[in-house]
């Protein structure tokens, strides 16, 4: 039975978090009472999300009445016709309920992870204010309330990674003194939260620039409508040569958010943050953003060209050709660097980059493919399974560096026998993650994979396939390193002085391996799928696509979803999975030879090491290029412009001329003496102040005041000139 | 019957006139004209509110006042930050000369309330001096050499500024015969002469100082800086707004630069699109190494008028069209937030050079651990000034992009993004050092009464206007139409 919900649920799912982030703060003298609001509101912000889910669990699509005043649209500014609105088809069903559960159980974790942190008040307070405005990302109908709700996750992303407003050494992330390029590679959590906070931003400027160029050409913001309008929008961007320009523009509100390449060194730093927000904002849910973006824009792009006659899919296969480039680039990239990280988060956050690089490849060969619902469903597979898997994998990585007392998986080692739930948890989190079959994330990326193969992009399936082989080595080399061989002497040292390695509170372990479970559960039930379409997983996911894909098209045709798996494709990456699993269960898990054996002193192998060490050097020269450059011009504007550059105006003031230097005597004489006489009265403080301006200070700017007026008229007559006109008209 | 824009103007010279008599009596409270002033200027505001609701004629004013709701918008915006300014005067300026103080506040305001409805040449010429003078004097209101240093450097200025606008105006009169600006610029128009361009260029560079329009704009970080910080907030969020009231009025007569010079280059839209990006450009790119708040929000204000030329831009490029419209709107809409934001930012920095007495951004570190609120106040402004949605300055700078987003000067709606998040450089980086890094000392510092209240007030424009603009907008969208027609 499908029961209606009013459309007031729907909007309580991002309103209620908002409320109880004003609870929090409202309650930061209680003690630890605002903490349990926020996260009683994110809690009962999933219940509400979950009224979506349950329709869409027995095969329907969400029933949303829509009810006054929270009508599923609400004319927001009627001034521009602007309205906001919030979804409720399938796939913003399943979305929602991802964030709002894995948010809810990092939430929770917080709890134990942040009571003994003296600002939890703030740190719960951003959480929740981040949970609700992630949702508004989801929800959102239109460009403009998703932008609002953009900006507002970046905000607390900034202000959470750098939780660690002390910036103590331990909390740095990276070495210190470890350098690239004579650039320094070791920062500070404020840097970091700074640095997460400009490289998003670069992104977000492209973007809002796509966006308002959209809103130019339709007159909406509203995906809906963007859809409808016979796509006469689309016409004139085409014309105009502008349609791949802007959808690459939009595109590059995602490569910031989402870290994909070129814009992706900030999230490899912001792991300075505290755990659970690694794993809620830079695992779960906001670097998810970027592929909610592309993947709510580029149905848009891919059925107005198809359903026109005169453009077809061909206008805009450059841009999903470049989404998917950079998409497969960014994921072997980011997989290359974590085979040789020795800083646990920071391996996580390479691989988190990687991950999403295989979402923003699966949306990139919908727009190849000819069926469009099967990438879009891939990507949605991907993103579910990873936030469950990743956001286990970091909140286990939270327990084990405090078990630890160290972040660098070197200093582990043995740890299988002290902590075997949170083992467990971690192998089947990193099992998932690898690709290797039951878990969801096989059959996950094997949707991303087969969507690859089946568009007939076969390059964009080898670098896919590569990075499965890179991902499964280093995952198991962390998971190796952490848990197999002897403990290391660090740990061994930490232990003789009496801090024992143990499992964390239930409260901390409760979350990730309920995480570890749903990972199992959903692989087994996509295993059963194979044989029971209805428990097919893969085909509701491609349903839940269509529904979306129907929201905005209502009378496209598409292929009936279907949940089978590809056998040369799976196969393929099988095979490269396992080879890539042998070679770290052989070296780091069975320890039966050192890697060092590999790498060298010199030689071609220490060079490539030292590459990928040093991120492909990309960082480093970024910071050379766009930090210190901009920080050395502004410092040159403001010495030579504001101050030289006056006094060399002063000193070329005969060469401007009769006019000019007439100008600056007139100002002496009638100006700066008049005022002087006037003023002399004020007394002797004065008199000081007057000999600070005869330093010539105010000299010059009435001087610049002149040249500025004498500037504008030259400009008009040598106009009237060229014109054609004498100067002195009737 | 007298009309309720007689009676704000009655308010506010006998409140001008009548304070300095409290200077006579020994015994009075320090505070009293404080309280005194923000009395007058809170029944002011409400007068004003009623005119602009319902304008009437002004019977004894004959052609010099137009009594539309343009003028009303830079009238209530002009008094309500002189109002914010005299509450938080009550607890930062102290001293034997406080009811000159008050007095000259009030005067200035005067000023403001008549430049916004002056439709006469002669009357803007004279409500712009009545605004000047006692800003001069106020700058130099500290007995401090830092002080009086910025209030010479701004009287010379301002004179200079005051000498070029008259010049533009005997001009005019000249060509035309007449002072009252309609008719000015219905002559310029019909008989377009080489010394018409020029009258209009004057008038430009004469606005252009107290708009802080580079290059007019050199003396804006001294004098804000040395000035007292109250003062600085007055000048930087509403005598500044009076430059644009003025502009704005006069503005109609740029379409005759174009039909002199019958040149596509030098257009009227050109001119203000290469200002605009050159203030905006050369505020923001200042404003990252500053040293000082002070001089930090003064290159911030400076960045801010750059935006608002934009409306000029959209409006002189196709006067009469609907992004004209649009453009003044976005200018009218900014115009208000930029006063509340700046001027709330400027007050929070007037209590902290007051608590802690320094301005150097070394003074911000872990601000929030030590006046919570202040950090809160100024966190909130710099997000509105960034245009961070949804806060109010989002809005307005969204409609100023948009009016010039299709068309030839795409360019500078792009300009203005990346300068937008340029700024967020800096304003970020502010944030980041009073919550994130160490304060020199952790002794909680106290946040008098009306600071407070001021902060809250502006605060929740701040946000409000944020969540629902529509209002504004369409106020701002009404009072842009009467001007167009």
């Amino acid at each position: 039975m499908v029961f209606a919900i009013p459309s007031y649920f729907v909007w309580l799912i991002f309103i209620v978090p908002y409320v109880g982030a004003l609870v929090t703060l409202a309650l930061r003298k209680a003690g630890r009472l605002g903490d349990f609001a926020a996260v009683a509101s994110a809690f009962v912000s999933a219940a509400f999300a979950f009224t979506m889910l349950l329709p869409v669990l027995e095969g329907h699509s969400p029933n949303v009445t829509s009810v006054p005043p929270l009508a599923t649209s609400i004319p927001w500014i009627s001034g521009l016709g602007i309205t906001v609105g919030v979804l409720t088809d399938s796939y913003t069903a399943i979305l929602t309920n991802i964030i709002a559960w894995v948010s809810f159980l990092i939430i929770l974790y917080s709890l134990e992870y942040m009571k003994e942190d003296g600002g939890h008040n703030r740190y719960f307070f951003f959480v929740i204010l981040f949970i609700g405005s992630m949702q508004l990302i989801i929800l959102s109908d239109n460009l403009l309330s998703l932008f609002v709700g953009w900006e507002m996750v970046g905000l607390c992303s900034f202000a959470l990674i750098g939780h660690y407003w002390k910036d103590e050494t331990k909390d740095w992330v990276g070495t210190p003194g470890e350098k690239a390029l004579g650039e320094e590679q070791a920062y500070s959590p404020s840097h970091a939260g700074m640095k997460a906070f400009v490289m998003t931003r670069i992104g977000d400027v492209a973007m809002l620039a796509g966006i308002l160029i959209l809103f130019y050409y339709s007159g909406t913001f509203n995906y809906h409508a963007l859809a409808g309008d016979q796509g006469l929008w689309f016409q004139h961007l085409y014309s105009n040569g502008l349609l791949v320009p802007v959808g690459l523009l939009i595109f590059g509100g995602a490569v910031g958010k989402s870290a994909q390449f070129p814009l992706h060194e900030w999230l490899p730093d912001a792991m300075a943050g505290p755990a659970p927000v690694s794993a809620l904002i830079h695992a779960a849910t906001m670097v998810k953003a970027g592929v909610v973006l592309i993947a709510r824009i580029a149905p848009i792009f891919y059925f107005i060209a198809l359903s026109d006659p005169n453009l077809g899919v061909g206008t805009v296969q450059p841009f999903f050709m470049t989404v998917a480039w950079i998409g497969a680039f960014t994921a072997i990239l980011a997989a290359s660097q974590a085979l040789v990280g020795f800083e646990l988060k920071k391996i996580l956050a390479y691989s988190t980059v990687s991950q999403i690089g295989y979402m923003m490849l699966a949306v990139g060969v919908a727009g190849l493919s000819t069926n469009f619902a099967l990438g879009l469903s891939a990507a949605l597979y991907q993103l579910m399974s990873h936030a469950i898997f990743k956001a286990c994998l970091f909140l286990a990585a939270g327990a084990l560096i405090h078990a630890a007392d160290s972040k660098y998986i070197s200093d582990m080692g043995g740890m299988r026998d002290k902590m075997k739930l949170t083992f467990a948890a971690v192998m089947i989190a990193a099992a998932s993650l690898s690709g290797i079959p039951p878990f969801s994330g096989f059959w996950s990326k094997d949707a991303v994979l087969g969507a690859a193969w089946g568009s007939g992009q076969y390059a964009l399936f080898a670098v896919g396939a590569l990075t499965a082989g890179l991902t499964a080595f280093y995952s198991f080399r962390m998971l190796g390193m952490v848990f197999y061989g002897d403990r290391s002497k660090r740990l061994a040292q930490v232990e003789a002085e009496g801090h024992h390695v143990h499992e964390p509170s239930p409260i901390m372990w409760v979350p990730y391996s309920i995480l570890a479970g749903v990972t199992v559960v959903i692989g087994l039930v996509a295993s059963a799928g194979l044989v029971i379409p209805s428990l097919n997983v893969d085909a509701t996911l491609q349903a839940a696509a269509q529904s979306y894909i129907r929201y905005l098209f209502p009378n496209v045709s598409m292929a009936a979803p279907s949940g089978t798996v590809e056998a040369i494709p799976a196969g393929l990456t099988l095979a490269i999975v396992v080879i890539g699993f042998f070679a770290a269960a052989v070296i780091y898990m069975a320890r039966r030879t050192p890697p060092t054996r590999f790498v060298g002193e010199t030689g071609f192998m220490h060079g490539l090491y030292n590459f990928l060490e040093k991120r492909w050097y990309i960082n480093a020269v970024y910071y050379k290029v766009f930090v210190n450059a901009p920080i050395a011009f502004s410092r040159w504007v403001s010495d030579n412009f504001d101050y030289k550059g006056l006094f060399r105006v002063n000193e070329a003031g005969s060469t401007l001329g009769v006019a000019a230097s007439g100008a600056s005597n007139w100002v002496d004489v009638n100006i700066i003496d008049g005022a002087a006489n006037g003023f002399s009265e004020l007394g002797q403080s004065l008199s000081r102040a007057f000999r600070r301006l005869q330093t010539g200070v105010v000299e010059q700017y009435a001087l610049l005041f002149a040249v500025g007026i004498i500037l504008l008229i030259a400009f008009m007559l040598v106009a009237m000139w060229q014109a054609g006109q004498g100067v002195f008209l009737p | 019957m007298i009309d309720y824009l007689t009676g704000a103007i009655v308010i506010l010279a006998g409140a001008a006139l009548l304070l300095p008599l409290l200077q006579l009596s020994k015994r009075s409270s320090e505070k009293l004209p404080g309280y005194l002033l923000s009395l007058a200027l809170g029944v002011a505001m409400v007068f004003l509110l009623m005119f602009t609701i319902n304008p009437t004629q002004v019977s004894w004013s004959g052609n010099l006042i137009a009594p539309d709701k343009l003028g009303g918008i830079f009238a209530l915006v002009t008094v309500g930050v002189t109002l914010a300014v005299a509450l938080a005067s009550i607890d930062y300026q102290k001293g034997p000369s406080n009811p000159v103080y008050y007095s000259l506040l009030a005067f200035t305001a005067l000023g403001m309330v008549l430049l916004a409805y002056a439709q006469d040449l002669l009357l803007l010429f004279v409500s712009w001096e009545l605004m000047s003078l006692p800003t001069y004097v106020l700058a130099g209101f500290d007995k401090k050499i830092r002080s009086n240093e910025a209030s010479v450097k701004y009287a010379i200025i301002g004179a200079m500024s005051s000498a070029v606008i008259l010049y533009a105006i005997s001009l005019a009169y000249g060509l035309t015969g007449s002072t009252q600006i309609s008719q000015v610029v219905q002559q310029f128009v019909n008989h377009p002469t080489a010394l018409a361009g020029v009258a209009t260029l004057l008038f430009v560079a004469g606005f252009g100082f107290k708009m802080s329009i580079v290059p007019f704009h050199m003396w804006i970080p001294d004098a804000y800086e040395g000035a007292p910080t109250t003062i600085s907030t007055l000048l930087a969020a509403a005598t500044k707004k009076a430059g644009f009231i003025a502009a704005i009025r006069v503005l109609l007569a740029i379409t005759t630069i174009y039909v002199v010079t019958q040149s596509p280059l030098f257009t009227m839209a050109n001119v203000f699109a290469v200002l605009a990006v050159l203030t905006m450009t050369l505020g923001n790119v200042s404003a990252l190494t500053q040293k000082s708040m002070t001089r930090l929000l003064a290159y911030s204000s400076i960045a801010q008028a750059g935006y608002m030329l934009i409306g000029f831009v959209a409006f002189s490029n196709a006067p009469g069209s609907a992004a004209a419209s649009l453009g003044l709107t976005g200018t009218i809409f900014h115009v208000i937030n930029h006063s509340v934001m700046k001027g709330v930012a400027f007050l929070a920095a007037a209590l902290v050079a007051m608590q802690l007495r320094r301005s150097d951004l070394k003074a911000y570190d872990g601000l929030a651990r030590r006046m919570p609120l202040t950090a809160f106040t100024l966190a909130v402004a710099f997000l509105g000034l960034a245009g961070v949605p949804p806060l109010s300055g989002f809005w307005s700078k969204l409609i100023l992009v948009l009016s010039v987003a299709n068309g030839p000067y795409a360019w500078l709606a792009l300009a203005a993004i990346l300068n937008s998040a340029f700024s967020l450089g800096y304003y970020a980086w502010l944030i980041k050092r009073m919550y994130i890094d160490d304060p020199e000392s952790t002794e909680k510092v106290k946040e008098p009464f009306w600071f407070v209240m001021v902060f809250a007030v502006m605060v929740g424009l701040i946000i409000g206007i944020g969540l629902f603009p529509q209002q504004v907008i369409s106020f701002a969208s009404s009072a842009a139409s009467s001007f167009v027609g």
